[in-house]
């Protein structure tokens, strides 16, 4: 028997759909406008949970880099990081750097005044694998010709009341002193004067940081924390078991960003579930516009099998017709939510700003992959939707079809 | 010339339940359809004339017996195949017109190409030709609901004849026309069967039309009998003698009264 081999062509069928949908304008309208809202709500709520969890990893982690791992001793009297200590560690292959600090209470006088601060000695693996955050000046290793750099955070500098003209410290001398019995029995206390280099803004208490040799020439020998680089985030974990096997504790900002995704995660499932309910108004109005259609083109569809479609064509042609609704009521909804959240991240920055918060921010934030999941995740829904209306299409008997008044 | 059978329908009935009634559309019996030829199959309403037609255009599956188009039993085929086969060997007229509302008449008339699995612009270029064959040409982006019944009926030939099939099936064709418009539809019929060699099904109740056929199905009460073209004459006479006595009858009534 003959055979069809080529078959209807696929754009005939969406060009058929699509006309269907714009006979209908005001019901295509009306469905549109409720997918717009179930997908809106979700692309909305997400977005906002996305841009929320956004400001707390980085309020958190700062401007920490995450390929980072802290190495610390758990007894510092038995395992010391020592430079044979931080030769193991540097040797292991992932590790890209590798920065020493030591730090220990002490105390500092500027301008004849006087307050406690963490005195840091830091040298450049430190410095590049941490961020610290310059707002005059320059850091210790890039000091140059300076004598004795030495570099003081602001709540160091509010601490004595200095600052409201941080530039006026520059170049000033700086004594410090810190006692290091404590650190070893031999050791006499540092108590030298520096000249300040430069003034951050990072740290929540008083620091001074100044470059690692002021340490290792009074004679400290081992460091307080290593601060390791590695290639990637896939590495971390790897490379914290080899520093662990060394009898060392790590930490790594990953743990944390971890501890915040986690959390998020529950709370992006709850927004998801109230947007939730926005999509299932989408999905029974678009499941009522798909039947009314059907049973209002029960003829049309007995015609067109009359006429040579296939069974399978009208399936496909309802198919069609799901994708079209939930490709323009996605991407309508996904427009439509991005301009309501930049409705209102300008009013929340509005009210910030009559309550005295400096600079902007962004509540919400609109990730690749958020847009593409927002679109196939309607276009799976339109999918699941349209089943039941297709299959009906696709058993139509033209002859019943045809007959119906 | 030789005559050539296009169908042969042989041994075929059509029984369906309604409920729980029981109901044969079409009684066993065999017939056959001259190839290029007018085939008129005609009875009373309710008589069985579209359910023959239905087996004829692949809708409907006989209860027993075999129908061969071109020496083959279409239903022992897929419903693939007989989709094909209504789309590239028939062109269809319905008695109601029926569209596809979305789309206007350029797109209608294209629609049994469509389904072959042209182009849009090719099945555009064959529909335009085909609604010029019927002078409906200025019409092509209007929408066919929304013209006379006439002009529907021609645009319907219009899509039978687009994708040039070799048999034209009619049910009731000028059941909705007024007689003016249905001579002109009849027309037509005539014209492409002479013109084109087309194999013409005709189903009607209105034996007026009768003379133009070649070949006679007559169907009553779901039996089909068939009418060999040297008897045509005399049946068309002897039937429409039927009807002026049975006119004549019913006035002589109506004048006692």
């Amino acid at each position: 028997m003959m055979r069809n081999t080529r078959g209807v062509d696929r754009k005939i069928l969406l060009m058929i759909a699509y006309r269907n949908l714009v006979s209908k304008k005001l019901r295509t309208a009306l469905t549109l406008f409720g997918i717009a809202i179930g997908i809106g709500s979700i692309y909305f709520l997400l977005s906002f949970g996305l841009g929320l969890q956004n400001i707390v990893t980085n309020e958190v982690i700062g401007n920490q880099s995450i390929k980072t791992i802290d190495v610390t001793t758990p007894n510092s009297r038995i395992i010391k990081l020592d430079d044979i200590t931080n030769q193991r560690v540097g040797d292991i292959a992932e590790v890209t750097t590798l920065g020493k600090a030591y730090f220990y209470p002490g105390s500092f006088r500027l301008s004849n005044s006087e307050s406690d601060a963490i005195v840091y000695g830091i040298d450049e693996g430190y410095e590049q694998l941490t961020y610290l955050d310059v707002i005059e000046g320059v850091l210790p290793t890039q000091a140059g010709d300076i004598k004795n750099p030495i570099i003081i955070n602001i709540a160091a500098l509010e601490s004595i009341g200095l600052s409201s003209n941080p530039s006026a410290v520059l170049g000033q001398t700086l004594s410090i002193q810190v006692p290091l019995e404590k650190v070893s029995d031999n050791l006499e206390a540092l108590k030298q004067e520096f000249t300040v280099a430069g003034i951050i803004s990072s740290g929540g208490g008083p620091e001074v940081f100044v470059l690692s040799n002021v340490f290792r020439e009074l004679g400290v020998d081992a460091a307080t924390q290593l601060k390791v680089g590695v290639k990637d985030v896939a590495s971390i974990e790897m490379v914290r078991s080899q520093i662990e096997s060394f009898g060392l504790e790590t930490q790594s900002p990953a743990d944390t960003v971890e501890e915040i995704n986690t959390i998020f995660r529950y709370f992006n499932f709850m927004l998801l579930g109230f947007g939730g309910i926005g999509m299932i108004i989408a999905v029974l109005g678009m499941f009522n516009t798909l039947t009314i259609s059907l049973l209002e083109r029960t003829k049309e569809i007995g015609l067109m099998v009359s006429l040579g479609a296939r069974s399978i064509d009208m399936r496909l042609l309802f198919v069609f017709e799901a994708v079209l609704l939930s490709l323009f009521g996605a991407v309508l909804g996904i427009v439509g939510a991005t301009v309501l959240s930049a409705l209102v991240n300008w009013l929340l920055n509005l009210l910030a700003g009559t309550r005295g918060v400096d600079g902007t921010f962004w509540l919400f934030s609109y990730p690749w992959w958020l847009f593409v999941g927002a679109i196939l995740f309607m276009l799976f829904v339109g999918f699941v939707v349209v089943w039941l209306p297709a299959r009906r299409a696709e058993k139509i008997n033209p002859i019943d079809a045809l007959r119906r008044e | 010339m030789k005559r050539e059978i296009l169908y042969e329908v042989d041994g075929v009935a059509l029984d369906f339940s309604v409920g729980e009634q029981h109901v044969t559309a079409v009684q066993k019996g065999s017939i056959f359809i001259p190839k290029s030829e007018i085939t008129i199959i005609f009875g009373p309403s309710g008589s069985g004339k579209s359910s023959l037609l239905n087996i004829l255009s692949g809708l409907q599956k006989p209860t027993s017996g075999s129908m061969k188009y071109k020496s083959e039993n279409i239903y022992t085929s897929n419903q693939d195949s007989l989709a094909y086969y209504r789309a590239h060997e028939l062109g269809i007229i319905y008695q109601t017109n029926y569209w596809v509302k979305s789309l206007d008449v350029l797109d209608n008339v294209a629609l049994p190409l469509y389904f072959l699995g042209y182009s849009r612009a090719d099945a555009h270029d064959k529909a335009r030709s085909a609604l010029e064959r019927v002078n409906m040409q200025s019409y092509t982006h209007k929408y066919p609901y929304l013209l006379s019944g006439g002009e529907q009926q021609r645009i319907a030939f219009a899509r039978a004849i687009v994708n040039d099939a070799p048999v034209i099936i009619a049910d009731e064709p000028t059941g909705n026309l007024d007689s003016k418009n249905g001579d002109r539809v009849i027309e037509l019929f005539t014209e492409f069967q002479q013109n084109e060699g087309k194999t013409i099904i005709l189903v009607t109740h209105n034996l007026e039309y009768l003379p133009i056929a070649q070949h006679l199905v007559q169907i009553q009460d779901g039996k089909m009998t068939q009418i060999e073209h040297k008897d045509i004459t005399p049946t068309v006479k002897q039937l429409l003698s039927d009807v002026q006595n049975r006119i004549s009858t019913l006035a002589a009534k109506g004048a006692k009264k």
